[in-house]
């Protein structure tokens, strides 16, 4: 009913304003305060143009008056639909204080009911919550304690696993030194070896290197006793070119001889004789100033008899 | 790590073979090889050798000294060189003056002293030979012999210095017989003579105005054989020294020549043209049978046994000048010998057998050479230039042959390899076809 009146209403400050040609500007919000003290809230007005024909002047006037009288009854109305929602709105904010009231008392019990229960639940849950901490820290401590009774052993474990390292590793160590003890001690017994085949070589390479100077040495002194021994030896007439006599003459360190003996007999008396009268006919032999070379080759020697070529 | 460590051991286990391997090198080489040197040439020159003149107690022959004919003896060698006396530093004449030291210093390789002594009609020599670089006697003995064959003496001497030195018997006491031609009156006159082999002592076994060729000693030197045209015709004829008995064993018709004995004395070689070609022979001389050995157009002549006395040597022209041929046995096919030049002749055998000497003619000129008949090689012997008639000693060291020297044919003695020669003293007149006796057992 208020809605429809209201409806007109709008309907009617429409038309007004629209007869104004100046559209009116929104309606003074006088509604305001029924709308805030409604507490529900009012749909915003849909403004919605009505299209009017331009009836005429009289009419319209008429029309005008019927209206302000209207307008004016509305208004009263209004004022006193206005005092009477009023009422209405104080026994009903009255009702609704008490009846707040009730509720906030209630509201009260409820909260020190829900308060009490609450905190019963609050203790219980804490209870709980204690109890399962409490488990909680226990199985914790359990877990814990399991878990550092498994690090003990892990660290035992590992203590152990680091002991037979370090056992493994130490006896690897005593190992590898021994090996490599042993190594150096065949290195350097090969690197003794090796230096005393060196010096054995650079005695020998000394040794030969002498050797072949005294035997250059004793070949010059060979073809000297060579030529003496053919110019002194006279081959008998009995002589023939398969006759071969063998001396073995003893020098003394002077080139005198100091001996000679027949080792090998041509078979004839003559050549035999021959040869050792030519051996003994040098005074002197022509033997090297090294005594190396003369101990070596000449303190000692043998000589052949053999002509090759006959006269 | 201990790779290189292998490859260390394995280097040392190397280098220790290789100085394992040097030093049985360094070791075995004084171990196994002491030094020895080879001679194998000789002096080419003659052993000095000192014949110290004998003491003498005693008259001895004047002219003849017994020390002298030895020196000349082994100088006539060839193969001594002995000492000029007064070159002598000291005169021992027994071992113990002996000094070896001074003959030592005069580079003597012998010395031989001794003494002569005069026993009645005979003359004894005590001698002793030293070997002067081995100091030690190599002949101590006696011997002796009329006084008037003292040469005889001193032959034996130098024989038994040169056998006791050489190994090889002498032949210092051998003989020669050769022929000498003298012009006597516008005539020729040709002797066969025999006498030492220095030519002394010759004696005259046969004079002749005839040719006298060829003599040849029997084996046992009783006996010569030889070509005499005493008869006006060449006859062969034996010659019975110690008696001069003599037997004419060949006067065939055409030639008789170039008589050779047998070494068993039984027989003769000789070229006889009877059959109308100069041809060779072998005739029994006891029952004077002949057997032809040769059979060709050529001539076949002066054949001669080798040293076995089975084959034969000869010369023969049948390859168009003369060469020497030798046949393995008698009247085998000959082979030819001498190829060196278009005339080698007269061949003789060495005692050994080992050479054939022979007349041999080169760029006109006549020498003595010989071939080795082992290996073919010619050797020339003597430098003169007509030389004829070589005969060998019987021990084979020496030759002799005839040449020419002044105008006049002498005799020249050389070693039988060509060395030193000695030519005979001078007789009168020309002296060829010289024989070398055998030596008297």
């Amino acid at each position: 009913m208020l809605s429809v009146g209201l409806h007109i209403a709008l309907v009617v400050v429409a038309l007004v304003g629209w007869s104004w040609t100046k559209p009116l500007d929104e309606p003074k919000p006088r509604t305001i305060a029924a709308r805030l003290i409604a507490p529900q809230p009012e749909p915003s007005p849909q403004m919605e143009p009505v299209q009017q024909p331009d009836p005429q002047e009289e009419q319209r006037r008429l029309e005008e008056q019927r209206k302000a009288e209207a307008r004016r009854q509305a208004e009263e109305q209004r004022k006193a639909e206005e005092a009477q929602a009023r009422e209405q709105a104080r026994k009903r904010e009255q009702e609704r204080q008490v009846a707040l009231e009730k509720e906030r008392k209630a509201k009260e019990a409820e909260a020190a009911r829900q308060k009490a229960d609450a905190e019963a639940r609050e203790r219980a849950r804490q209870q709980a919550e204690a109890e399962k901490q409490r488990k909680e820290e226990a199985a914790r401590k359990a877990a814990e304690e399991k878990r550092r009774q498994q690090e003990l052993e892990r660290q035992r474990q590992e203590q152990e696993e680091q002991a037979r390292q370090a056992a493994e590793e130490k006896r690897k160590e005593a190992e590898r030194r021994l090996r490599e003890q042993q190594l150096e001690a065949l290195a350097e017994q090969a690197s003794k070896a090796q230096e005393a085949e060196a010096q054995r070589q650079a005695a020998a390479a000394a040794a030969k290197a002498r050797e072949s100077q005294m035997m250059s040495e004793s070949e010059k002194y060979q073809a000297l006793i060579r030529e003496r021994l053919s110019q002194a030896w006279y081959p008998p007439s009995s002589a023939t070119e398969d006759m071969t006599a063998r001396l073995q003459i003893t020098l003394l360190p002077t080139g005198e001889l100091a001996s000679v003996k027949l080792v090998s007999s041509s078979g004839n008396t003559a050549f035999d004789n021959s040869a050792v009268s030519a051996v003994r006919s040098l005074s002197r032999y022509p033997i090297p100033d090294s005594r190396d070379t003369f101990e070596r080759y000449f303190r000692q020697f043998t000589i052949e008899f053999n002509p090759r070529r006959l006269r | 790590m201990s790779n290189r460590i292998n490859t260390h051991r394995f280097r040392a286990l190397k280098s220790g073979l290789w100085s394992l391997v040097l030093a049985l090198l360094v070791s075995a080489g004084p171990a196994s090889a002491e030094l020895l040197i080879r001679i194998t040439e000789g002096a080419d020159a003659a052993i000095p050798l000192s014949v110290v003149p004998f003491a003498e107690s005693g008259a001895m022959p004047a002219g003849d000294n017994v020390s002298t004919i030895i020196r000349d003896d082994l100088a006539m060698s060839g193969e001594f060189r002995p000492l000029p006396p007064e070159k002598m530093l000291s005169l021992p004449s027994k071992g113990d003056e002996v000094f070896f030291r001074d003959w030592r210093m005069l580079g003597q390789r012998y010395v031989l002293v001794g003494q002569m002594q005069r026993e009645g009609d005979r003359v004894s020599a005590r001698y002793e030979l030293f070997d002067v670089n081995r100091e030690s006697r190599l002949l101590g003995e006696t011997a002796s012999a009329p006084v008037s064959n003292i040469r005889t003496l001193a032959h034996h001497i130098s024989d038994k210095v040169y056998e006791a030195i050489t190994g090889v018997p002498g032949a210092f006491s051998t003989r020669l017989a050769y022929v000498t031609l003298q012009n006597v009156n516008g005539k020729p006159l040709y002797k066969l003579q025999v006498s030492d082999v220095d030519g002394k002592r010759a004696r005259i076994r046969l004079d002749s105005r005839e040719p006298i060729l060829s003599p040849a000693w029997s084996p046992d030197g009783k006996q010569l054989a030889y070509v005499s045209f005493e008869s006006s015709k060449p006859a062969i004829y034996l010659h019975e020294l110690s008696s001069g008995k003599r037997t004419r064993i060949a006067e065939f018709k055409g030639l008789n020549s170039a008589p050779a004995w047998s070494p068993d004395g039984r027989s003769l070689l000789l070229t006889l043209s009877k059959d109308g070609n100069a041809e060779i022979y072998k005739m029994d001389i006891a029952s004077r049978s002949l057997k032809r050995l040769t059979n060709h157009w050529s001539i076949d002549t002066e054949a001669t046994w080798d040293h076995r006395g089975r084959g034969i040597f000869f010369t023969s022209d049948r390859s168009g000048g003369p060469q020497v041929y030798y046949m393995e046995s008698e009247g085998a096919e000959p082979r030819r010998i001498t190829f060196g030049s278009r005339y080698n002749a007269r061949p003789r055998p060495s005692a050994d057998g080992k050479y054939v000497y022979y007349v041999h003619q080169r760029e006109g000129a006549f020498h003595i050479a010989r071939t080795n008949l082992e290996t073919g090689e010619e050797t020339v012997l003597t430098r003169t230039k007509l030389d004829e008639s070589p005969s060998v000693s019987p021990n084979g060291r020496m030759l002799i042959y005839a040449t020419q020297q002044n105008g006049q044919s002498v005799l020249t003695v050389i070693s039988a390899d060509g060395g030193a020669n000695y030519t005979l003293p001078a007789s009168e007149g020309d002296v060829r076809d010289p024989a070398w006796s055998p030596i008297s057992r």
